[in-house]
């Protein structure tokens, strides 16, 4: 009787808990994953969420420059009026300009850029062991970004004023005037990894790909900037305009802040580093009139949106900040 | 008394028994990711396994995720993991038919990878043409040129307590 009832127990525990508490760890990796992701994301990934493409009768009829196509003949039968051909043009250009901007050619905006950063910010800081640190902390942020298959390039600028870039491709850029701010190596690694967050979210291309030097352009390739020499020189143009002078969009600044901190944190830095440098930034008197300040959101917005979102990193003060080994590196 | 917590003893044991793990596939980010014999930074490396190799996600422990890939079981540090299928790899085939004209570019953007190296000739005569100092043009080079070894970023790491070394 025992028996029986044993067995029964345990072949209804079992059907019992098949449907209704069997769990799937694939599903609580996602979700792992997931809380290890900034939360708000302002951007789809383009890695994960391809843009669409255009057809071939899209492309032919955009490097015509006219109104052509089934647009074009609903303007001339009488379909379309005016106003609506010129909207539904405009959607189709925008449409067509969106197709990614591939590694090579990523590459070679952003080495040009890079050029240009040197040539505009006090070239090269001739310290080579502060140089061999740089690249070794950036080097570690990069490595558990979201796009650490490419290779990445650090540089110092010789300049005093507080400045960070980041250009395709993989280039970052801090000055040595914004070390001479940093305390210790987690400020550091916040500050690399927000701009190895540019890149790895394609923040630049990101622009470039909506901007007009691009319509009517359906694939950038090497071959088609070679051949076009006024294009490259329009997309350099444009974004040595964004990164030197208007500065990136907000939101993709704020993004950029929030996955900084994420992949200084993977790294295993104290993750509210980033936004103590932030702050400190903000009450500088070194950064005021500084490109880095025209060209980045307040100290006082990017402030506070880090710290909205610092409740999920549990147990932040444990994690270390590495001031001596900063101070030995930077030789204070 | 003793039946019913022979009952849950039961119900349990079933419960147990559905919690088997579900693996599920992830791919490698980098070339040279170790998988490691145990969840710790210094365990025995196994095999580095190159950029985009798929592997059987199989359990968790710390920061170092139980794998299963070419036959082999290890452990890789979480953050050199991704669920992402990288394109061009083996697998993903059908979903990069499906994007069109988006799998020319993934591909040759696989294809090329991280091998690009050097300023690209259209960059540096660019440069030239706007009058770009040499200095410039050679910083770029140089900064292309510059490379920290693998063992030396493991040894940074391990010094500071970081990565696969943190607590």
């Amino acid at each position: 009787m025992k028996t029986k009832f044993f067995i029964l127990c345990f072949l209804g525990a079992f059907v019992w808990a098949i449907p209704s508490h069997s769990f799937d760890f694939g599903k609580i990796l996602k979700e792992v994953e997931k809380s290890s992701r900034p939360p708000e994301k302002t951007q789809p990934s383009k890695a994960e969420e391809p843009k669409p493409t255009q057809s071939p009768a899209q492309s032919s009829e955009q490097s015509s420059g006219q109104s052509g196509g089934l647009i074009g003949l609903g303007d001339s039968l009488g379909i379309f009026d005016k106003k609506t051909s010129k909207i539904l043009q405009q959607s189709v250009n925008t449409l067509k300009s969106l197709q990614p901007i591939a590694y090579e050619e990523e590459k070679a905006i952003g080495g040009r850029l890079a050029v240009e950063v040197f040539n505009r910010y006090g070239g090269a800081y001739d310290d080579p062991e502060l140089l061999r640190y740089i690249n070794l902390v950036g080097q570690a942020v990069a490595d558990v970004s979201s796009r650490s298959d490419i290779d990445y390039h650090f540089a110092i600028l010789n300049t005093e004023f507080p400045n960070a870039f980041a250009t395709p491709g993989g280039y970052v850029f801090v000055s040595i005037g914004l070390l001479r701010m940093i305390e210790n190596e987690a400020e550091l690694a916040g500050v690399l990894a927000h701009e190895v967050a540019h890149i790895a979210r394609k923040h630049a291309l990101q622009t470039l790909e909506r901007s007009r030097s691009l319509q009517g352009v359906s694939s950038l390739t090497l071959t088609v900037m070679d051949k076009d020499p006024g294009l490259f020189d329009k997309l350099i143009d444009e974004v040595s305009n964004v990164l030197f002078t208007k500065g990136l969009d907000k939101k993709l600044e704020f993004e950029a802040d929030k996955y900084g901190r994420e992949f200084a944190y993977r790294t295993g830095y104290y993750p509210g580093a980033l936004k103590r440098f932030i702050q400190k930034l903000g009450a500088s008197k070194k950064n005021q009139g500084s490109i880095f300040s025209s060209t980045h959101p307040t100290s006082r917005e990017r402030y506070n949106l880090l710290q909205k979102s610092s409740s999920r990193y549990k147990k932040a003060s444990l994690y270390p900040t590495l001031g001596k080994r900063f101070k030995v590196a930077i030789k204070r | 008394m003793r039946q019913l917590i022979y009952s849950f003893v039961f119900l349990f044991a079933g419960f147990g028994f559905t919690s088997q793990v579900a693996a599920e596939t992830w791919y490698v980010k980098k070339s040279a990711t170790k998988l490691q014999a145990a969840a710790k930074a210094r365990s025995k490396v196994l095999a580095k396994l190159n950029k985009g190799t798929p592997v059987d996600v199989l359990g968790k422990s710390g920061k170092f995720y139980k794998v299963s890939a070419g036959g082999e079981t290890g452990w890789i540090f979480r953050f050199k993991l991704t669920k992402v299928a990288p394109s061009g790899s083996g697998g993903d085939g059908d979903v990069l038919g499906a994007l069109g004209g988006q799998q020319q570019i993934a591909a040759r953007e696989s294809a090329y990878g991280s091998s690009i190296r050097g300023l690209s000739p259209v960059s540096e005569e660019h440069a030239i043409k706007k009058g770009a100092s040499p200095a410039s043009i050679e910083s770029v080079k140089e900064m292309e040129r510059y490379k920290i070894d693998d063992e030396a970023l493991d040894k940074f790491l391990e010094e500071g307590r970081l990565g696969a070394y943190a607590d």
